[in-house]
């Protein structure tokens, strides 16, 4: 009888430890992601006028696709749990909408509809169920990178596509997201400051997306090759003997 | 498997040896005055904080910047000092009990850090994002860099330092060898606060405008992915910790406390995790 109750101890201590580990890599990996995204794709995800058809598609996802190879690196190797890229993109974006709720709109006031960040979540169910499925991280790697690079727009683009109506605006045609940065003032970021697409001679005018998405899957291949990489040395459990150090 | 046949008459451990109290208080005084941080913002940084020349500024924002760094760095001083002179000298001979307690108390400690990385790395850095569009900045003592940089960045650091001194005076584990993710996991995020010196040196000589993305910004970002190495301080741990659990409660046999000062990677092997 003593036994059964030292094990449903032994067990119930288990579990508390189990939500320390969880709750403290969650916060952490929130913090390490979101000042990772925010200093290498933050400006495109700040704004709505910002979400163009060029750079956003490229910049996000092959910054974004980093925290969540190196998560899956650990989690699923050491664990067999699924879950590395949805764990990290959604502790990015539990960091980012505090953030645009409490300062951008609760400080600044700009309104939430010209700061609301960009989703990760479908590309990271996705990403995650490749890995899952194929247990293999190479195959993750060229399919998932590719598929997260695809994927961005077109689940982003139900929550962007209503600022790309247009408006005639004092003669000028402007979108409405244009017309938002106009009337909303921001003091440090000038237009000429905000890096979209604005057409080249050697480009074709309907490819934009399309072309960005398929080479932003590619890049992402990569990327995840070196983070997954890199997400072993996080999980590294070496010691130096500290007369070696 | 060399079973202890001993009966286990081993006391089963009191609960509130592992109550989360410790933890809450830390979360809420961590919590609390940041929201009251918040609010002092909210307060004064539209009213007293546009323009650095006016006397106001340096009532309400330079007086609050000396008077932080001054704490920080007394609190820096005082919590090693502290957690050192208090030192475990006699690890050797820990009882299994103490030492799965000290590492409920490290796993508390932990979430605290994380909880001061969250306000300062998430939180408060983002926010200096939006403060960045309201204002054409006249100093590098901005209000939200004299929250940012040298509030939340000092706090989580002796909060993420003062975390592993607790590991290496009171664990085995961490005693006599250096453990290289905890070392990355505490120490890259703190270079984040020194980094800070090349950020404002180069606003001050170069870059005025606020390109978020900018390449002066990515050292803050290498710095960052360090609380990845999260990952491998609890790989390192956990182990040891269902080793404990299954001697104190279950009366198993486990890996004596000198062993584990000597050879300490021996006790990371997952096999100490099978239920």
């Amino acid at each position: 009888m003593q036994q059964v109750a030292a094990e449903a101890e032994a067990r119930a201590l288990e579990r508390k430890f189990d939500i320390v580990v969880l709750v403290s890599m969650f916060l952490a990996i929130l913090s390490g992601f979101h000042i990772h995204q925010m200093l290498t794709a933050g400006d495109w995800s700040f704004w709505i006028d910002w979400k163009d058809r060029m750079w956003w598609p490229v910049v996000a996802p092959i910054m974004d696709i980093t925290f969540p190879a190196a998560c899956q690196a650990i989690l699923w190797t050491k664990f067999k749990a699924p879950i590395g890229a949805t764990f990290s993109c959604a502790g990015l974006f539990f960091g980012q909408w505090m953030n645009r709720y409490w300062n951008f709109w609760g400080w600044a006031h700009y309104p939430l509809n010209f700061v609301f960040p960009e989703t990760l979540l479908p590309q990271a169910i996705v990403l995650d169920g490749v890995l899952m499925i194929t247990n293999n991280f190479v195959v993750t790697a060229l399919i998932g990178g590719e598929l997260w690079g695809w994927l961005f727009y077109p689940s982003n683009w139900p929550m962007i596509a209503p600022y790309h109506v247009p408006v005639e605006y004092y003669g000028q045609l402007m979108s409405v997201a244009d017309l938002i940065q106009y009337e909303y003032i921001r003091t440090s970021t000038p237009e000429y400051i905000r890096m979209v697409e604005t057409g080249t001679m050697r480009s074709f005018a309907g490819g934009v997306l399309g072309v960005s998405a398929f080479f932003s899957g590619f890049c992402s291949v990569i990327m995840y090759f070196i983070w997954w990489y890199f997400g072993y040395f996080f999980g590294w459990t070496k010691f130096i003997k500290h007369s070696k150090v | 498997m060399a079973q202890a046949t001993t009966t286990t008459t081993m006391a089963i451990p009191e609960r509130s040896l592992f109550s989360w109290n410790r933890m809450w208080l830390g979360i809420g005084l961590l919590s609390g005055w940041y929201i009251l941080v918040n609010l002092y913002e909210r307060a004064f940084a539209f009213t007293k904080g546009l323009d650095y020349t006016s006397p106001e500024y340096q009532t309400y924002w330079m007086n609050l910047l000396l008077a932080e760094l001054a704490l920080e760095a007394l609190a820096f001083i005082a919590v090693c000092t502290w957690l050192w002179v208090s030192r475990d000298r006699n690890l050797e001979n820990i009882s299994p009990v103490e030492e799965l307690r000290r590492y409920w108390n490290l796993g508390l400690f932990i979430v605290v850090y994380t909880v001061g990385l969250y306000w300062g790395a998430s939180y408060f850095t983002e926010q200096d994002g939006t403060w960045h569009q309201t204002v054409i900045r006249d100093t590098d003592f901005t209000p939200s860099h004299i929250i940012e940089f040298y509030q939340s960045y000092p706090i989580y650091i002796i909060l993420g330092v003062g975390s592993f001194m607790y590991a290496i005076t009171r664990l085995p584990m961490f005693a006599r060898s250096f453990s290289i993710p905890y070392a990355v996991l505490v120490g890259s995020p703190l270079m984040i606060f020194p980094n800070v010196g090349l950020n404002e040196f180069g606003h001050t000589r170069w870059f005025m405008e606020e390109l978020f993305v900018a390449p002066l910004h990515w050292g803050f970002v290498a710095f960052g992915w360090g609380a990845l190495a999260i990952m491998g301080v609890w790989l390192q741990a956990c182990p040891r910790v269902y080793e404990l659990i299954k001697q104190v409660y279950l009366g198993k046999t486990a890996t004596s406390p000198s062993k584990v000062m000597e050879e300490p990677e021996k006790s990371v092997d997952p096999a100490y995790c099978e239920v």
